[in-house]
């Protein structure tokens, strides 16, 4: 038997504790079905206020901004429109998510408009008077059209920018730095002739401000885009606007897998499983991106960084502490001197450690021609809990059954490799295409809790194929040693999961 | 000696004996081999013209462009080659870890494409590496990019088994070295130079090294990262065995302080990967053998340590620790400044600026470009770097002029005026809240 190639979670403590509570875990599936979504509403206050103290130690205003789209839940979303106003806010991407906000207690001040729109979407952020960010010039002349033509106030508009590496004249001579390239927002060169229009439909919006969202790890090509931000606001102080907000997205990121060095000798496997070296380690020897040319390594792993020593709040500080390429002082002087407010849409770190979905084991049975492996049938499909859609590894914890006949030291135990199926009559159905290696053998009845789910793993990709139950999902919070629990939608920050104690 | 062209110049480096005083070796003699001699500076020189040389004598004076994934010593061997030829040199790079090296690039006239990292937002089934994208264009009908191919090209591998290999043979009077140790980056060295020495000694053991897989050693890979390298083979290395940057640095400096080569952290990483290695089978044919025939090992000293002054300051800042001089501000604990300091609030200040007499003169320390955007009417602006380089000399301004201090939040123009207040100035302020303040507060900003 090889060593197993553990990637166990890394879990902090009101989620730790959470996955210790065993019995009330089983007792909420046993009520509510498999797959459930659990949800911390407590943590994700926590994490807010750990962006807030890096704004504090940099000196910088400006609000932390959930990016909804990142889990459908109310409770979350409640909890946060429970925090400062002038701290909190919400980025929404959607007519349905702008109403979920308002309904769960934003006002229309603290929320904010991005991705594309329609013009029903448009009309009530304005209407409610939300900050659009504005993706494209032709979104510009649509909502001032609906600015005039239905009598709505002025409203406050950031500009999206994008293809930050052609911008002229700042790169210095002779290096270019390469971004992946965005469909979003209005690429740099073409930013004066938004301005103008800025300036035409000045009577319709107020800009407030430059944005920037991209989709990469690179913390450089980040403080790039930052500065180019500071400038272009400089360019358009010059012509009589007073914009007052940078705003740089999100993608701060999350460290899924505890140990760092767990995370290098799974990838380092990986590898050496493509070339042939050793045993798959994956479902059919699936390579996630690499193959073997020749004896060599080809192709880049599409994976999540699974390890990340910094990650979230740690991220940020560390994007605004790096110097900009052309003015030379770090992002949080940048913003400082210039009299800037940052604003951030922090989504998978803002809801880092805030839950976990369950699964019950169905079936076990041998996987055919591997001996010593096994297939976990679960009560979940790959659309529940969407790991493998976004490139991350990671273990469920075991939580077992219990009960008479799991006496310590009976049966076969120690590790064991198993491959996780969901519950579709469809052959690509698999959880993670990763063996995953649990401590011991599960059996049916047992539960799977994969942790640290909430950031787009939860509910982002599920689905009603085969008329498979959604997973229901559940608010809890730990009161005096005991675990409460209320259905998501009835969740409210004042009304504690279970009901106030008289 | 008189050369047409420096690239003769490349190659018959010297080999040279650690003093055993400095590594400890009781049975074994250990040899570096300076490849930093090389004209360009590095090992990289000699399969850096063994690959271009074909592309460059084709293609003088026409206007391709040699192209090539490197960020270091290939890049900068490359870039003086294809400039002697009268070509451009692009370099194509995941990102410039060294910024000196990338400065030096620049100065050499290279061009540098650095591509983007990796997505947040993954996308699984977009498994194109950017690398592709750089092999397409590369393929590109009517392309002119000469590509050297580093990584897969085996003239690279040539360089070194016509050149490193036999000179080591010849400098050790004919025999092979009981051990070879290198570190492995593309392989070309360690495969070029262990293929000679086998073809002389079928009994040589030959050591790779590689970068520990969390950490960073210029011109080294970490043992995922040789998998992706078309010239390595494993079979090459009787042992592979990673270092950390740790040991580089510390290796760097036994080279530089005792053995006097001025080694970067590559050449450090090899020797202190080569006497780790070798400690433990010291110790053992000591016992064993007794004393008996002297062994040899060799390793390869890649490249100088000017380059990596940044790499240096960021792992091991005491060693270029220098002692403060002068007045800094950093130097007061915050107790002291808010004791010390005068404040003056936003309201009082602009009644000063406007009404004072001698009215004050307004310092702004925020950088020019923060200035520009707006500032106080009247002001100067002298960005706090140069105000503590200023400072350090003595009082920068006359003692009967009141000075108004501004930074964005009144934390820095806190220090300074404590500061300044203790060198003797009678009537130094700082302004509470800083910029911010003023403007939250509806007070006029300017712009330049």
């Amino acid at each position: 038997m090889d060593v197993p190639l553990y990637l166990r979670p890394r879990v902090e403590p009101p989620l730790a504790s959470l996955l210790g509570a065993v019995p009330f875990l089983h007792s909420l599936v046993d009520a509510l079905g498999s797959p459930l979504n659990v949800l911390l509403p407590e943590a994700v206050a926590e994490n807010a206020r750990r962006f807030r103290s890096v704004y504090r130690r940099h000196r910088l205003a400006g609000r932390v901004y959930f990016a909804h789209k990142a889990n459908r839940s109310s409770a979350l979303v409640r909890r946060l429109a429970a925090e400062d106003p002038a701290a909190v806010g919400v980025d929404v991407a959607s007519l349905e998510e702008l109403r979920h906000a308002l309904s769960c207690g934003f006002t229309g001040d603290r929320i904010m408009a991005t991705g594309p729109k329609d013009p029903e979407f448009l009309w009530l952020a304005a209407r409610v008077g939300a900050t659009v960010n504005l993706d494209s010039p032709g979104e510009l002349e649509r909502l001032a059209g609906l600015v005039r033509g239905y009598g709505l106030g002025r409203v406050d508009v950031l500009v999206r920018l994008s293809g930050f590496e052609s911008a002229a004249g700042h790169g210095g001579a002779g290096t270019r730095l390469l971004s992946r390239r965005s469909r979003f927002g209005t690429p740099v060169r073409d930013a004066p002739a938004l301005v103008s229009a800025l300036e035409r439909h000045a009577d319709a919006v107020e800009l407030t401000g430059a944005a920037y969202h991209l989709d990469t790890t690179g913390v450089e090509e980040k403080v790039r885009a930052l500065e180019q931000c500071v400038l272009f606001m400089d360019e358009c102080r010059a012509r009589g606007f007073a914009p007052r907000a940078v705003d740089i997205g999100g993608g701060f990121g999350v460290g899924y897998v505890d140990d760092a060095g767990e995370w290098e000798r799974w990838t380092t496997a990986l590898s050496e499983a493509v070339l042939g070296g050793r045993p798959p380690l994956t479902w059919r020897g699936h390579g996630y991106g690499l193959r073997n040319e020749g004896g060599t390594v080809r192709g880049a792993a599409a994976l999540y960084p699974g390890h990340r020593p910094t990650a979230g709040p740690g991220y940020l500080d560390e994007l605004l502490s790096l110097p900009a390429p052309v003015l030379g002082r770090p992002p949080a002087t940048l913003l400082l001197e210039h009299l800037h407010d940052l604003y951030v849409e922090p989504g998978r770190s803002l809801v880092d450690q805030c839950g976990l979905s369950l699964a019950r084991v169905r079936d076990v049975r041998p996987a055919g021609e591997e001996p010593g492996r096994y297939l976990v049938r679960l009560g979940m499909n790959a659309g529940d809990v969407s790991l493998e859609e976004h490139g991350v590894l990671v273990d469920p914890v075991l939580l077992p059954r219990g009960g008479p006949e799991e006496e310590p030291g009976k049966g076969e135990e120690g590790p064991v490799g198993v491959f996780l199926v969901g519950n579709l009559c469809l052959e690509a159905d698999l959880i993670t295409r990763r063996l995953v290696f649990l401590p011991r053998l599960p059996r049916a009845g047992d539960l799977l809790a994969f942790a640290n789910t909430a950031g787009y793993a939860m509910d982002f990709h599920a689905h009603h194929a085969q008329r498979q139950p959604v997973a229901r999902t559940v608010a809890v919070e730990e009161r005096g040693g005991s675990w409460r629990w209320c259905p998501d939608e009835d969740y409210w920050p004042i009304t504690h999961p279970g009901g106030t104690p008289a | 000696m008189r050369y047409d062209s420096v690239t003769e110049a490349i190659g018959n480096t010297p080999l040279v004996r650690i003093d055993p005083a400095v590594h400890g070796l009781r049975t074994i003699d250990l040899y570096a081999k300076l490849e930093m001699l090389n004209p360009f500076g590095s090992v990289k020189d000699r399969p850096a013209w063994h690959m271009a040389r074909p592309h460059l004598e084709g293609a003088a004076g026409g206007d391709g462009t040699v192209v090539e994934l490197s960020s270091g010593n290939t890049a900068k061997a490359l870039a003086l080659l294809a400039g002697l030829h009268g070509l451009r040199f692009k370099s194509v790079t995941n990102r410039m870890r060294v910024p000196e090296i990338k400065e030096l690039l620049l100065l050499l006239g290279a061009e540098i494409e650095e591509l983007p990292g990796r997505s947040e937002c993954l996308d699984p089934t977009d498994t194109d590496d950017p690398l592709t994208h750089f092999h397409r264009a590369l393929s590109d009908p009517g392309s002119t990019y000469l590509h050297t191919d580093q990584y897969f090209n085996p003239r690279n591998v040539e360089a070194h088994a016509a050149g490193t290999g036999p000179e080591i043979v010849k400098d050790l009077d004919g025999r092979a070295p009981d051990w070879f140790v290198a570190c492995v980056g593309t392989a070309g060295s360690s495969t070029g130079v262990a293929r000679v020495l086998r073809e002389h000694d079928p009994q040589v053991r030959v050591l790779g090294l590689v970068a520990d897989k969390s950490d960073f050693i210029p011109g080294i890979r970490t043992i995922d990262e040789v998998h992706q390298v078309g010239l390595f083979d494993p079979a090459t290395y009787d042992a592979i065995e990673p270092v950390t940057s740790g040991e580089a640095i510390d290796g760097m400096i036994t080279l530089i302080r005792r053995c006097g080569l001025l080694s970067g952290p590559t050449g450090g990483a090899a020797y202190q990967g080569a006497v780790r290695h070798l400690r433990r089978i010291d110790s053992e044919v000591e016992r064993s053998e007794g004393p008996g025939r002297r062994r040899t090992a060799v390793f390869i000293v890649c490249d100088r340590a000017e380059s990596y002054l940044s790499y240096v300051r960021q792992r091991r800042p005491e060693l270029l620790g220098r002692a403060a001089r002068g007045q800094v501000a950093a130097a007061l604990t915050d107790a002291e400044a808010r004791a010390e300091a005068r404040v003056i609030g936003v309201d009082d200040a602009r009644r000063w600026t406007a009404q004072g007499d001698p009215r004050p003169l307004v310092v702004d320390l925020r950088s020019p470009h923060a200035y520009a955007a707006l500032h106080i009417e009247g002001s100067v602006n002298i960005v706090d770097e140069l105000f503590e380089e200023l400072v350090r000399g003595g009082l920068p301004f006359d003692k009967r002029t009141p000075v108004l201090l501004a930074c964005p939040v009144g934390e820095k123009s806190l220090r300074h005026a404590a500061l300044l207040t203790r060198m003797g100035h009678p009537d130094v302020r700082s302004l509470a809240g800083g910029i911010v303040a003023w403007r939250d507060a509806g007070a006029p900003l300017v712009r330049a």
